[in-house]
């Protein structure tokens, strides 16, 4: 039945997931690109010394693409659940409805963090080439609360997607919109979330649940 | 055994009663036509039998289970058809065939392909760019290939055309009477209903107004035609009439008594009248009779 729910799954958002792939990859791209740019004009020491000393992060744009990833996945997974809500096809599936919840939530994660893990390994193959272990590293754990942030996004939207009122919608909304960037971007500084990564880890965990609540409150006819 | 029992529904939405100690059942191997006007409780109901509504009091039971918890393998035994025949409409009849038959141990996909074969579809043509007839088809087949035990149909003939409509309605008589399967149903044209349902269960805002055989309810249930010399009588508040219709001295009456009855009535009341009638309805003409044209 699992494989089922997953073919469901994979059917509404691959062309999503490999589009987003695909911008990810790219994205990588053009980040390396800039840094031969920079190291063929401004010696390479000169520009690991204004990565080091300046705090420059020479991978500034994937701050956004976790976040625009969560986004995607989750809309495209869960928003056809609820035109003409189909949710109820799902939920009368002779499968106890949490678990297809879960098994939806899972999926979606995996594809997320899959997405993740080609860009971050992309990343890594390239910065390998240009940059000490030490700036690799800082790199990485910076870029880590980012990747955090999509996955919170993606659960978010996917509680607020599902949810079937829309006053409790925008509420969610509201707390999403002032919760996120206080939590996942506010510190600037490269490596500077480092202590407080396993935190957002267990938040981001906690967070996972969310969906099961939208998902019990639609049975209940909630509207 | 009753494949559907209701006890003592009770349902509002915030202040507004929708219904209030509703009992009904559904034995097993009937078809079971639910009628109401709109915003009778007709949806509420199917809502609450799948689960996805909670009733302010009372419960429903399936096959012995309540159907706020449903398990799994009593819900492999229903078979649901969403207003409107809403199904994936994201996949193909191919992909979407794939998936269903990955949940159902008694997954029969030839029903499912003789339907199929009768649709203009390509293999590859997602379902959201089928007409609404075709759609039907589809949720149809779905049903049928899940061969289940009790089918909850909700409001089947909106947006068919008359085709799609009989095409939809002799598929699934066949189906349940050859299987012995019972069908639990509402439609908002009362017509098909008629060709399809044996019993039926007719609610009005708040109450039951009848749950019959169809057959005993179209014998018992009758309409009577006259004329009155003096237009301004009033026969609301009379217990015997179920409804009346009046257009100056026009009267329709509607009543589960017999002319012989009603004619003894005019006369034992001294109310003078012409061209009294008896008028053969049908299922539709019925329902109109019994819950009022408003």
């Amino acid at each position: 039945m699992w494989k089922s729910v997953i073919y469901k799954e994979w059917l509404k958002t691959r062309w999503f997931l490999i589009i987003y792939a695909a911008i990810g990859v790219l994205a990588v791209g053009r980040i390396f690109l800039k840094v031969q740019h920079d190291f063929t004009f401004n010696e390479a020491t000169n520009f690991w010394y204004v990565i080091l000393f300046q705090g420059y992060q020479y991978f500034g744009i994937l701050k956004f693409l976790p976040a625009l990833g969560g986004l995607i996945i989750a809309v495209s997974q869960f928003f056809p659940e609820t035109v003409n809500k189909r949710i109820k096809l799902t939920f009368h599936l002779p499968i106890v409805e949490n678990k297809v919840m879960i098994i939806m939530m899972l999926f979606g994660a995996c594809c997320l963090l899959l997405t993740f893990g080609v860009v971050s390994l992309f990343f890594y193959g390239l910065s390998i080439i240009y940059f000490p272990h030490e700036i690799i590293h800082g790199a990485l754990v910076t870029m880590t609360p980012w990747f955090l942030a999509g996955l919170a996004i993606y659960f978010l939207a996917a509680l607020i997607i599902l949810e079937p009122v829309w006053k409790f919608r925008f509420l969610y909304a509201l707390v999403a919109v002032a919760f996120i960037p206080s939590v996942f971007f506010d510190d600037t500084i490269t490596g500077g979330y480092s202590p407080a990564n396993p935190v957002l880890f267990v938040l981001v965990i906690i967070m996972s649940t969310a969906l099961l609540f939208s998902g019990y409150r639609f049975r209940k006819g909630e509207m | 055994m009753n494949a559907i029992e209701c006890n003592n529904l009770t349902h509002y939405y915030g202040k507004k009663l929708v219904y209030e100690n509703l009992n009904f059942h559904v034995e097993e191997g009937s078809i079971l036509g639910l009628l109401g006007k709109n915003g009778s409780g007709k949806t509420t109901t199917i809502n609450i039998l799948n689960g996805f509504l909670q009733p302010r009091s009372g419960e429903c039971l399936i096959y012995g289970e309540n159907t706020q918890h449903l398990t799994p393998e009593n819900k492999a035994r229903i078979g649901f058809l969403i207003e409107g025949h809403i199904q994936y409409s994201f996949m193909n009849i191919h992909q979407i065939e794939k998936f269903y038959s990955g949940f159902y141990r008694k997954w029969d996909k030839e029903p499912y392909w003789e339907l199929m074969s009768k649709l203009k579809v390509t293999p590859t043509q997602k379902i959201s760019t089928m007409s609404c007839g075709q759609r039907s088809q589809v949720a149809l087949g779905l049903i049928l290939a899940q061969d289940p035990d009790l089918l909850i149909l909700d409001d089947f003939s909106m947006g068919l055309d008359p085709g799609y409509r009989r095409l939809f309605i002799d598929y699934l008589r066949e189906y349940a009477k050859s299987k012995n399967k019972t069908i639990f149903t509402t439609s908002h044209i009362i017509q098909d209903m008629e060709r399809l349902i044996d019993d039926v269960l007719i609610m009005d805002y708040n109450r039951v107004l009848a749950q019959k055989k169809v057959d005993d309810f179209m014998q018992n249930f009758k309409q009577f035609y006259f004329e009155l010399v003096d237009g301004s009588i009033d026969f609301s508040k009379e217990d015997f009439i179920a409804n009346v219709e009046k257009v100056k001295n026009k009267v329709e009456i509607y009543t589960y008594e017999s002319d012989v009855y009603v004619k003894s009535f005019l006369a034992k009341n001294g109310i003078g009248h012409k061209n009294f009638k008896k008028v053969e309805m049908g299922l539709e003409d019925a329902f109109i009779g019994l819950t009022g044209k408003y």
